[in-house]
């Protein structure tokens, strides 16, 4: 027996050896100077701790760019804009990362307020557009996501075609009663990025032709999902034949090899992309490397490239097949209003739409 | 047990300790371990939102509504769980029939699986589009909703409610069955009058186990709830798709309520059953034979279910190998390999998890020891520490240690240490229940003669106690094991860069579309689940003792 016990204490102690090895190598590496860049920002730190609510693939790509350019290592953690921001603001007191990287600049917002970011004005954003700079620097737009209508295109081929469906172009093509519960969303009042959808119908049609869309809509609507990434699955995979998406978030299902279509439509929504350096983190020059990078033009090409999303800079081209910026038609799209108008729109969304089905 | 104890005696009891310094010691310890680690991060959390945030759970309909179906689905799952879980403990513990390895096997298959991934297969298999239903039955049927949520949080959850009926079913003698028909009863009699209420308490306690665990899932409502909102879902979206910790905090405690009351329902009225049993009472005579149609109906519908089972995870097996799950079927190896790459992922997963668990499985027995054999005027409080984490959500924890070890007193967040803590913290009702069935089975005439014989507390604990609870200790550590590798909900709000787990990996990989990744990556975390469990029965085997889970 007691050959028993000391065999278990000593897996113990191994395990706790390990459990502590673990932790502190990643610490030696960083401490130590990188191995290459001699770019003298690098000196600055070696290592960057980032909270990245892009897509793994994406953050991977942009990681080992920004080493081979910087010598600067990043450590990431891929998460969903939402579950970013609760960290962020759940460790307020005593942060952990230096770098907040992706996900709408909406969410950015009340973060900055709390004075959960560092200010800082890059050099390097001069040139861009001035709703891609937040007023007082605390977040950084580097790059536009365009909502989108996602669609199977061989379900659509083989069962609405044939009805003398052309694939949807305008966000009324979508109220075509042939979508019936082949249609599918996300629920607005759990899914931010749903709701900047319903936004769009009210800037489009005014409060009320909004409010009539949504509920021609919702009888085509077979059920909302809970997130705004969730309907992508079910229609590349053919569940449902069309959804509402950002067109970033279905890039990496695209290239998985399934026959999902993407079309802008007219008069659609935006969200800007944001980047935001965390107070008190424990690398914070390097964050500001970071930042300055993203707004290159390497890094934006890189971007456009590993994803749909568009770029800031004027000088970097639209993703492919997809059409250049100044083309896109983009609805009027009031922030301030869309902020302010938030909890009413849900309320009566739950009431005059999700309240009539479960 | 001092369940009759007064006041007077438990001060009495409790001044006696001064003569046990070493159990006082263990005694305080414990108390503010499972204070600082778990009561702690509870308390934070309840304390996050102001009382107005509270109000919004009555003002808002969405959110009462949240309320309402979280305990309907709660209640109707928890019914068809309980009903499934007694067929399959009557028919692998009672009739004569084969296949019970596979029966046993598919009762493992949903404890040891992630959540989230196995949704995928259902939704393929069963949606709109579904292979089963539309393509060989040619079915309009939606999957989507109320009903097929039911389905399929019965499917996920009866294992947990199977193990604890099964462990009584396999301690209730035949004898008294035998004596019955003796005097004539009819079959029907005996079952209804002898055998039944003998199962009783099994029933109420996994129907209670089944209960907590439908009540607390977000995977499953998040993929095939359809348009119907829960609670677990709302939290957690109010956090993923709103950013909202107050209304996250709001909600998670209004699932806090429930939960808690259903473990003290399960505590103070169905009584101390333990869901592992792993040394049942010899049975003395062969079950009484039942009749043959009766066994073999049984049989059929426990192979059904079984068989449906097995495709849903064969599926998603098949899905591991595949280009593009759902839609390009062709051979590869890529998945796999993808897995490979993930290396520290897997590493973290096993790591935590063996340390977590032979944590929890220490704690828990000194707990379960102190509890059961030392009247110290505390059992009750002590009992009720232990299963306390057992009755908070896992995310609900998760949240509570981000928010309690960030800073002073005790910094944590961003270590493996802080992984560690909360999935052993979150284990340490399973060892306990464990450890304290082991114990009541050893009587206490072999302590006292310890005792009698010179043997301080700790004395007989270390060379009587501790030899004979090796069983227990082990089967709490295998399911805690099981547990930790495949739990998302505890360190979803805890992981690190450098500290990501397999699970982790697994929700990225599903969220960003790679779902043959994420099968591949699910089929290895339930390798090693099994593997382990073989280890064990292989090691315990080879000294005579039996581990059943």
């Amino acid at each position: 027996m007691k050959k028993f016990l000391s065999l278990a204490l000593t897996l113990l102690m191994i395990l706790s050896l390990a459990a502590c090895g673990g932790d502190s190598a990643p610490k030696d590496s960083g401490g130590s100077p990188p191995a290459s860049g001699g770019d003298s920002s690098s000196a600055s730190g070696g290592k960057l701790v980032v909270y990245s609510a892009l897509n793994e693939d994406n953050t991977i790509a942009i990681a080992d760019q920004f080493k081979a350019d910087t010598g600067i290592e990043i450590e990431y953690i891929s998460l969903g804009g939402g579950d970013a921001v609760a960290r962020v603001q759940a460790e307020m007191d005593n942060p952990k990362a230096d770098f907040l990287v992706g996900g709408s600049v909406d969410l950015y917002g009340p973060l900055s307020e709390a004075g959960a970011f560092l200010e800082y004005d890059s050099p390097n954003n001069d040139g861009l557009d001035e709703r891609f700079n937040d007023p007082n620097h605390f977040w950084q737009g580097w790059y536009m996501g365009v909502l989108s209508i996602i669609v199977n295109q061989d379900r659509f081929d083989k069962e609405l075609a044939p009805k003398g469906l052309n694939m949807p172009e305008t966000w009324d093509d979508l109220l075509d009663p042939a979508y019936k519960d082949v249609f599918v969303w996300a629920n607005p009042t759990t899914a931010g990025g749903a709701y900047i959808a319903t936004a769009c119908q009210i800037f489009r049609l005014g409060e009320e032709g909004a409010w009539t869309y949504l509920k021609e809509l919702d009888k085509n609507i077979h059920h909302y999902y809970k997130g705004a990434a969730d309907v992508i699955s079910p229609v590349a995979t053919g569940e449902f034949i069309a959804s509402i998406a950002w067109g970033h978030d279905s890039f990496k299902t695209q290239q998985e090899g399934y026959p999902l279509t993407l079309v802008i439509p007219k008069q659609t929504a935006y969200e800007i992309g944001g980047a935001a350096i965390i107070k008190g983190g424990p690398n914070s020059e390097s964050a500001k490397v970071f930042m300055d990078w993203l707004l290159t033009k390497e890094a934006q090409e890189l971007s456009v490239a590993t994803s749909y999303r568009y770029p800031v800079r004027d000088d970097v081209a639209a993703p492919a097949g997809l059409p250049p910026l100044n083309e896109v038609d983009l609805v009027d799209y009031d922030r301030n209003q869309a902020a302010s108008m938030k909890e009413a729109v849900l309320e009566k969304f739950e009431a005059e739409i999700i309240s009539n089905r479960a | 047990m001092a369940s009759g104890t007064s006041i007077r005696e438990s001060a009495k009891e409790m001044r006696r300790l001064k003569n046990e310094p070493l159990l006082l010691l263990a005694i305080v310890a414990i108390i503010l371990f499972v204070g600082f680690f778990v009561v702690y991060p509870v308390v934070r959390v309840i304390t996050f939102p102001s009382l107005q945030d509270y109000a919004q759970l009555f003002g808002k309909a969405r959110w009462f509504k949240a309320v309402k179906n979280s305990l309907y689905m709660t209640l109707i799952s928890t019914l068809s769980c309980t009903a499934v879980a007694f067929l399959f403990a009557y028919v692998i513990a009672r009739l004569d029939v084969p296949c019970k390895g596979l029966f046993r096997f598919v009762t493992l298959l949903p404890i040891v699986s992630p959540p989230f991934i196995v949704a995928l297969s259902y939704i393929l298999l069963f949606g709109v589009q579904g292979i089963v239903t539309k393509g060989l039955l040619g079915l309009q049927v939606d999957i989507y909703g109320r009903l097929g949520l039911w389905i399929v949080q019965t499917v996920t959850f009866f294992p947990y409610a199977y193990s604890v009926i099964y462990g009584v079913i396999r301690s209730i003698s035949t004898n008294l069955e035998y004596a019955a028909y003796n005097m004539g009863a009819t079959r029907w009699q005996v079952f209804r009058d002898v055998f039944f209420p003998l199962c009783r308490p099994g029933i109420a306690g996994g129907a209670l186990i089944a209960a907590i665990n439908v009540l607390t899932d977000f995977g499953n409502p998040m993929m095939i709830g359809g348009d119907l909102a829960l609670l677990p879902t709302e939290a957690y979206m109010q956090i993923s798709g709103w950013y909202d910790m107050k209304t996250a905090s709001v909600l998670a405690v209004a699932l806090l309520v429930p939960a808690i009351a259903i473990f003290l329902v399960n505590r103070f009225w169905v009584g101390k059953r333990s869901y592992v049993t792993i040394t049942g009472k010899e049975i003395s005579l062969n079950p009484f034979p039942v009749p043959q149609w009766v066994k073999w109906g049984l049989f059929s519908l426990t192979m059904l279910i079984s068989l449906f089972i097995l495709l849903v995870y064969g599926t998603l097996c098949y899905g591991a190998f595949t280009k593009a799950w759902g839609y390009d079927w062709s051979f590869t190896l890529e998945n796999i390999q993808y897995v490979f790459l993930k290396g520290r992922q897997i590493w973290n997963s096993i790591r935590y998890g063996l340390l977590s668990s032979l944590g929890a499985a220490f704690l828990a027995m000194v707990l379960a020891y102190i509890v059961q054999k030392k009247q110290v005027g505390l059992n009750k409080a002590l009992d009720f520490l232990a299963i306390l984490p057992g009755a908070i959500p896992g995310m609900f924890l998760g949240i509570g240690f981000v928010m309690a070890f960030n800073g002073k007193p005790l910094e944590l967040t961003g270590t493996s240490t802080i992984m560690v803590l909360a999935l052993l913290f979150w284990n340490i009702p399973t060892c306990y229940s464990a450890a304290t069935a082991g114990l009541q089975q050893i009587g206490n005439s072999v302590e006292d003669a310890a005792l009698n014989l010179g043997a301080n507390s700790f004395r007989s604990f270390k060379d009587v106690i501790i030899p004979l609870l090796k069983a227990p200790f082990l089967s709490g550590f295998v399911l805690s094991f099981l547990r930790s590798v495949t739990c998302l909900s505890v360190v979803i709000f805890l992981y690190a860069p450098s500290t990501t787990v397999g699970t982790i990996s697994v929700m990225v990989l599903v969220q960003s579309g790679q779902w043959g990744e994420a099968a591949a990556f699910t089929m290895i975390l339930i390798a090693i689940a099994f593997s382990v469990l073989r280890l064990a029965q292989y090691v315990l085997g080879k000294q005579g003792i039996k581990l059943e889970l």
